[in-house]
């Protein structure tokens, strides 16, 4: 539910997958047919010498050489700047704020404005969830994810929990939740296994 | 359920591909960091540091040249075969190992490890053996429930479908499994 550009993931591994794919492709068959590979080697020799002619002609009188080379420099620095981005834009979208109402005097009374943290709802759930003992491990986590807030609850069972009945449960918790709260929240809610309660023995005490 | 919530279990329900794009940008972020140096030094008209990029280009277009062919068709192999796990990764849907309990107020996750171990633990009470004694897989549209009978003591298969069923059908999962139990031919002594 977090913020990863899922769709530009996709994109960008499917372009990288075809590019590494055509181009081994390419090479098999160069190695394969002989006649594709005096056509590429006429043809690639043609376009290299076109560019070498071409960086001859364009030389600076700065450096006495070809700006061919600083146009490459620069497409390659953006290209590094686009993959950096693409990495540290995996992962966020983390929310600090649930709720903020600024009033006006004439609407209720008071000027002034009310702002909840994020903190106050996972809290609330997670000091709930706490208390019970057919439960290892929780956490709670808000996310901004669509010009919205909302909360993910990812809880770790024992072994042999019934996880629609606990689902019913957290769902009851979520209900309180919103009395609290005076409005309702979207709630996420992860069941999963953890390393730990996987190498435990059989229950004892249930 | 809202078109929100609708997002948000696909999002949960199926892989990001976080992984993969981050070794691919890392990659391609090295190589393009490479590029830039012998560029920058071709530019400035410094000596290059491994090859100068017209010299690259060249040995580029003499390929396949006077190397053995078996190395440049294994390399050729090898990096198609890259590119295809990577387009497949671009391509394919990527499901999580995950179901959904349908809920009007909470959106619900459950990892198919989970249902296993309560599906599991219905089964073993179903059978009256040991936790030892059974297995269940989860996939999508199966739930696979295998049971090792104790020795000299006969089980009802009617009796443990029956009872991973209801279970199953309390959890009201989505997509929801279909359920078959086998009982090994050979028991165990001594449990």
């Amino acid at each position: 539910m977090n913020g990863t550009p899922r769709g530009l993931n996709r994109f960008l591994l499917s372009l990288i997958g075809l590019i590494l794919l055509a181009a081994g492709a390419g090479l098999i068959v160069l190695v394969a047919v002989p006649s594709a590979a005096t056509w590429w080697q006429n043809y690639a020799h043609n376009q290299v010498a076109w560019l070498r002619d071409y960086a001859e002609h364009s030389r600076l009188i700065l450096t006495s050489q070809s700006w061919v080379w600083f146009g490459v420099a620069a497409l390659l620095l953006v290209i590094v700047i686009v993959m950096i981005s693409w990495i540290s834009s995996q992962g966020n979208g983390r929310a600090n704020t649930l709720l903020d109402i600024s009033g006006t005097a004439d609407d209720d009374g008071a000027a002034g404005a009310v702002r909840l943290s994020c903190a106050v709802a996972e809290q609330a759930l997670k000091s709930a969830l706490l208390e019970r003992t057919d439960v290892f491990g929780v956490s709670v986590t808000s996310y901004d994810f669509r010009q919205q807030t909302a909360l993910k609850v990812r809880v770790l069972p024992r072994q042999g929990v019934s996880p629609h009945l606990l689902a019913h449960e957290i769902a009851e918790l979520v209900v309180a939740l919103d009395e609290l709260l005076g409005f309702e929240v979207p709630v996420v809610l992860s069941i999963g296994s953890a390393a730990r309660s996987r190498f435990t023995k059989a229950e004892r005490v249930r | 359920m809202s078109d929100f919530m609708t997002r948000v279990l696909r999002r949960e329900t199926h892989s990001p591909r976080s992984g993969w794009s981050v070794v691919a940008a890392i990659l391609v972020a090295l190589a393009a960091i490479y590029a830039l140096l012998e560029s920058v030094l071709a530019a400035l008209g410094q000596p290059a540091w491994l090859v100068h990029p017209l010299d690259a280009l060249t040995w580029i277009a003499d390929l396949p040249g006077p190397y053995p062919q078996i190395l440049l068709g294994a390399a050729g192999f090898l990096m198609a075969l890259v590119g295809l796990i990577f387009l497949g990764n671009g391509l394919l849907p990527g499901r999580r190992p995950r179901h959904v309990i349908d809920n009007p107020r909470v959106a619900i996750v459950v990892d198919d490890e989970v249902i296993a171990s309560a599906l599991a633990k219905c089964a073993r009470v179903a059978a009256g053996v040991t936790r030892e004694q059974v297995m269940v897989v989860v996939s999508a549209r199966l739930v696979q429930v295998n049971v090792r009978p104790t020795s000299g003591i006969r089980l009802s298969e009617q009796k443990i479908q029956a009872a991973v069923e209801s279970q199953l059908a309390d959890m009201e999962l989505d997509p929801r499994p279909a359920v078959t139990v086998k009982l090994a031919s050979s028991g165990v002594i001594g449990v």
